[in-house]
């Protein structure tokens, strides 16, 4: 029975009286709110609506669906399933969770508080749970020294206690994960984030002014390990400089408020186009389709670059499209027109071709990165950290620092503290211990 | 080097066979022999991964075969402390039989060792990848204790009650490192993702299964601190996880594509 009464009061999240709700009803929403039930259901409709997240592909366009799924996908997309973790009632299951760990932290903290005050005097006042004969009692003397607890002396019993800061381990975990899921809120929706691609030489200008220059890239490392590195200078609207800073995978470059990723890269075309008529000179770099002439009628389609080619013995050509590493043996696709005449050609680095007054001579393909350019508020990385450093330790106190309170007197022992189990278990083990012995 | 995995293996299943024949046939020196064997069996698997990591200059954790070799030397050392400092003689019949599939499922793996990818290349790899090794082994194993309390509670007299409540507090505990240790998983996991892809959570399927398996012992952890749910129910939950853990280390790579193929 006091068993019961002890459970009702550990995980109904209570009966105290609420400064919000005053009618009983209202009283009992606000407990069911707070309560582990509601808790634990919101984690389970969090774990369903995640198993759905990842059995059906999300993000994808509704006629993706509409071939998939031909029966489902119109409850598919009325449902939000088509977009789980982003759909208003996987949002709200998140508030409500942050909801009832805030109520719940605060009632913890407060009933913890509480029963660590006299927690003690308590139990110098309760009856033996358990009663040792002299050889059991030195057993567990000798076991709760080995096990480092602090000795008190209360009159003819001694009092050993341990880890008394491992009751607050519960409401440390609970809080910690309030504060990442608040933190990581603002870490979802407070950064603007954009892909750019830049040529090496060129430089990316922000909304704000701030300028980014990218000076060089490269695929490889001079071991020939893939490597995507770039080397970039980031110029703030204030003027302040950054210097050259390499950037690679896993190493962005954190300046003022932005954060600059090596996030992709690509391989672009790079012709001289000569004008014979005056003898100007110009290297182009480039990135897509385009049709260079001088009278709109002759001239050279550039298609593509590829890393490589095969030949087989009846000279037929394969163009190898895989684009992990540098571009050992490229090739140019391209066509020439004249006289509205469309020839195919595939030229190397170093070649030339003459169309009219104009000649191309193709150049080695420029390796260029795409670059993720994130602008955030530092601070609020810094306290997401800060809550997952918490949480970790939170767990570790919960589980690892369980608190420690054992009266031993002449006759017998009692085990106290808010996790008594463990001690119970050991208490337990030394009496069979001796009775096996 | 393949001798000494091969080795192991052979040797895992051979251990594995004598122990169950010693329980069935209840030969203790045939329980002792098993366990000689299993300690050899562990060193070659210990070896084999020192090996393949001073080959590999680096920690052998970076694709499928490299986590499985690992996550089954998880379980197995897992098996050799407990056996060691809590007497939990009566876990090899469940805990050997794990560590062989484990191990198995590696050996069905592509077992060459190739260059980390650049992604790959962080600080955070030991400890994102240790961190989720020692985790499943963790909940694994918590899941083994749980089958053998099945089976011991069926057959139970009353000595046998202090036993009981012995496992049943062990298999808390195991499933508290693994909730520990899965929450360095993830939370390490955010950060290096912060600093690889700009975001600390993508909801990419390991992350998401990572997450789910996490609310599932979560919610074991409530329901036993909490809810004071004790015995056979709580033996049956984290049995019934078990295939949870291993969707989401074997299943999602298999199954579903995101950020974490890797091989």
């Amino acid at each position: 029975m006091k068993g019961e009464t002890q459970r009702k009061q550990e995980t109904d999240c209570h009966r105290s009286q609420s400064p919000f709700f005053g009618s009983e009803d209202m009283k009992k929403v606000y407990s069911f709110l707070r309560s582990m039930r509601f808790g634990l259901i919101l984690l389970g409709l969090i774990a369903l609506l995640s198993v759905a997240g990842t059995l059906i592909p999300q993000g994808q366009e509704l006629g993706w669906y509409a071939q998939r799924y031909p029966t489902l996908h119109g409850a598919l997309m009325a449902l939000g399933l088509h977009d789980v973790f982003h759909s208003w009632y996987f949002q709200t299951l998140l508030v409500l969770l942050a909801l009832n760990l805030t109520l719940c932290s605060l009632i913890r903290i407060r009933r913890v508080a509480a029963a660590g005050a006299g927690e003690r005097e308590a139990m110098l006042r309760r009856a033996n749970d358990y009663t040792l004969d002299e050889r059991q009692r030195e057993r567990l003397l000798a076991r709760l020294r080995a096990m480092r607890c602090r000795e008190e002396t209360f009159g003819g019993a001694t009092v050993f206690s341990k880890n008394g800061f491992g009751r607050y381990g519960s409401f440390i975990t609970h809080l910690s994960i309030l504060l990442t899921l608040l933190f990581g809120a603002l870490a979802l929706y407070l950064p603007r984030t954009v892909d750019r691609s830049c040529l090496p030489g060129e430089s990316v200008r922000m909304d704000d002014g701030t300028t980014i220059a990218v000076e060089s890239f490269r695929i490889e490392n001079g071991e020939g390990r893939l490597d995507f590195t770039s080397e970039i200078a980031v110029t703030l609207p204030d003027g302040r400089e950054s210097g050259l800073r390499t950037i690679r995978v896993n190493h962005p470059l954190a300046f003022g408020e932005w954060k600059i990723y090596q996030q992709t890269y690509a391989t672009a075309g790079a012709i001289t186009v000569k004008n014979l008529d005056n003898g100007g000179e110009d290297t182009l770099t480039l990135t897509d389709l385009v049709f260079l002439s001088l009278d709109g009628k002759s001239g050279l389609w550039y298609q593509a670059v590829y890393p490589d080619l095969l030949r087989d013995p009846s000279g037929n050509v394969t163009l190898i499209t895989n684009t992990a590493g540098s571009y050992p043996n490229p090739v140019y696709q391209v066509e020439t027109v004249s006289d509205g005449v469309f020839t195919p050609v595939l030229a190397f680095p170093g070649e030339e071709l003459q169309i009219g007054e104009l000649v191309f001579r193709f150049e080695k393909p420029v390796e260029y990165p795409g670059l993720r350019i994130k602008h955030t508020p530092g601070i609020v990385n810094i306290l997401l950290c800060a809550a997952f450093l918490l949480m970790t330790a939170g767990l570790y106190i919960t589980f690892f620092c369980p608190p420690v309170l054992v009266r031993v007197d002449g006759e017998g022992c009692v085990v106290a503290g808010p996790k008594p189990e463990g001690m119970r278990l050991e208490v337990r083990a030394c009496m069979q211990e001796e009775e096996t012995t | 080097m393949n001798v000494l995995f091969f080795g192991a293996l052979i040797v895992y299943f051979t251990a594995m066979a004598l122990q169950f024949a010693a329980m069935v046939f209840k030969k203790e020196k045939l329980g002792k022999v098993a366990w000689v064997l299993f300690l050899l069996a562990l060193a070659a698997h210990t070896a084999y991964l020192v090996v393949r990591g001073l080959r590999a200059h680096r920690i052998p954790l970076s694709n499928q075969f490299e986590f499985s070799a690992a996550f089954a030397w998880g379980v197995a050392l897992l098996l050799v402390i407990l056996r060691t400092r809590m007497k939990a003689e009566w876990l090899s019949v469940i805990a050997m039989p794990m560590t062989f599939l484990i191990l198995s499922y590696a050996a069905l793996q592509p077992k060459e060792i190739t260059d980390l990818m650049p992604a790959l290349r962080s600080g955070w790899f030991a400890f994102h990848i240790g961190s989720a090794v020692i985790s499943y082994s963790a909940f694994i194993v918590s899941g083994c204790v749980g089958l053998r309390y099945i089976l011991l509670q069926k057959k139970a007299r009353e000595a046998d009650a202090l036993k009981l409540e012995q496992m049943d507090y062990l298999s808390y505990r195991l499933v508290a490192l693994g909730v520990l240790m899965l929450t360095v998983t993830i939370l390490s996991g955010a950060i290096w993702a912060e600093q690889a892809w700009s975001a600390f959570w993508t909801w990419d399927p390991k992350e998401v299964w990572a997450l789910i398996t996490w609310i599932i012992y979560v919610v074991y952890l409530h329901l036993r601190l909490r809810g004071r749910r004790r015995g056979s129910a709580m033996a049956w939950y984290v049995v019934i996880a078990v295939p949870v853990v291993l969707f989401t280390f074997a299943g999602v790579n298999t199954l579903m594509s995101g950020l974490h193929s890797y091989g």
